[in-house]
């Protein structure tokens, strides 16, 4: 379409172009189905249709260039991307567990979780919380191996009780000193009664 | 992680309570109506009176020794007083019960109040009779040394549930 000449152009009539040009929502929608495609995929063009020169690495935002005339210099528009300009509607490969909650509350429930497993030692829950708590414990644990002052209040930071912080760098020393990682143990056990969920103990090893 | 396991290598009954074993003698403990099996959850409402105990083998003239323990005494993040000792009976004949045993040390109901408690069932044979007495106190109780003490040797029977506070829960779930 418009994208196949964008490299070959050197100058284009504005008035012209954006004559023939479709509207928004079609050249966002065609944007997405360009940027998925197998060529472009691998390179770093930008999303803009806007048949101009080659802007840059720099992935512009379709609505922003739109909307001024004078569209001759587009580097202040520069939003970041963090995969580089490719969204895909799928989740494949990435291992972030959910929990079926958005990140606020997400980032919540694990940090309760870490604070009531160090403080008891040993709970019971699902089996995918378990499994996603076991990276904060881990870290928390090795903070409080540092043992330094900005590690303790990286501490504070996470867990919700600071007599819980203390107490772990007190006693991580002669209780985790020789073990090289991997301070919890998950144990299955038989699922919940109301609504079937597997659970597992996560316990502190 | 498909690995078939014993459960009480799983939950680590055997690592810090016991060495590892064979059992050979069947034992069975049944609290109320409810049968007590590796890792099953109990509240302290149903475990205030002392379980039935029944043991298998074959020969009535040989006597055991069954140990119940609590090695997260008092939380299990912090367990000091490693091996809270609840129950010991010696002298149970074999195919019997406890009650036909000595009880030395009598049943004290399990009351955790902080955290996820295991409460394990030792089984030990016993060379003779009248040969194992109680320690002074129930706190800091090794079972290891204690089976040594009274040449005990390996057990030859175990069996552990996790019990936590009545409200540990929150609400009604089993």
């Amino acid at each position: 379409m418009a994208c196949a000449s964008t490299s070959a152009s050197a100058t284009w009539n504005m008035s012209s172009l954006r004559s023939a040009i479709p509207p928004i929502h079609a050249r966002s929608a065609s944007s997405v189905h360009l940027s998925t495609g197998p060529s472009s995929s691998r390179l770093k063009f930008s999303s803009s249709k806007l048949l101009h020169s080659f802007v840059g690495l720099a992935p512009l935002h379709p609505l922003l260039s739109l909307s001024s005339p004078d569209s001759t210099s587009f580097e202040h528009c520069f939003t970041v991307i963090d995969n580089g300009g490719r969204f895909f509607a799928m989740r494949h490969g990435k291992r972030v567990p959910k929990l079926n909650r958005p990140p606020d509350q997400r980032r919540a429930l694990l940090r309760a979780l870490t604070t009531q497993l160090l403080k008891h030692g040993r709970i019971k829950t699902t089996r995918a919380r378990a499994s996603a708590m076991r990276k904060y414990v881990d870290k928390m644990v090795t903070l409080a191996k540092d043992g330094s002052l900005h590690k303790r209040r990286q501490a504070l930071g996470f867990i919700y009780e600071k007599e819980i912080v203390h107490a772990l760098f007190a006693e991580v020393e002669e209780r985790y000193g020789d073990r090289n990682g991997g301070y919890t143990r998950i144990i299955r056990t038989l699922p919940r009664r109301g609504d079937n969920a597997p659970m597992a103990y996560i316990e502190l090893v | 992680m498909s690995r078939d396991r014993d459960p009480l290598v799983v939950g680590r009954v055997i690592g810090d309570v016991l060495n590892p074993f064979t059992r050979s003698v069947e034992l069975r403990i049944t609290y109320g109506n409810r049968e007590v099996n590796n890792g099953w959850d109990f509240r302290p409402s149903q475990i205030v009176n002392q379980p039935r105990v029944d043991i298998g083998g074959d020969d009535l003239r040989t006597f055991y020794t069954l140990i119940m323990v609590d090695p997260d005494a008092p939380s299990p993040s912090d367990s000091n007083l490693r091996e809270y000792l609840h129950w010991l009976v010696t002298d149970i004949p074999a195919t019997t019960g406890a009650s036909f045993g000595r009880e030395i040390v009598c049943y004290e109901s399990p009351r955790p109040s902080m955290g996820i408690h295991r409460l394990v069932f030792v089984l030990f044979r016993q060379l003779g009779r009248q040969t194992v007495y109680p320690p002074g106190w129930r706190q800091n109780f090794i079972t290891r040394d204690f089976a040594e003490l009274y040449n005990l040797g390996s057990p030859v029977a175990a069996v552990y549930f996790n019990c936590q506070r009545e409200s540990g829960t929150g609400g009604r779930r089993l």
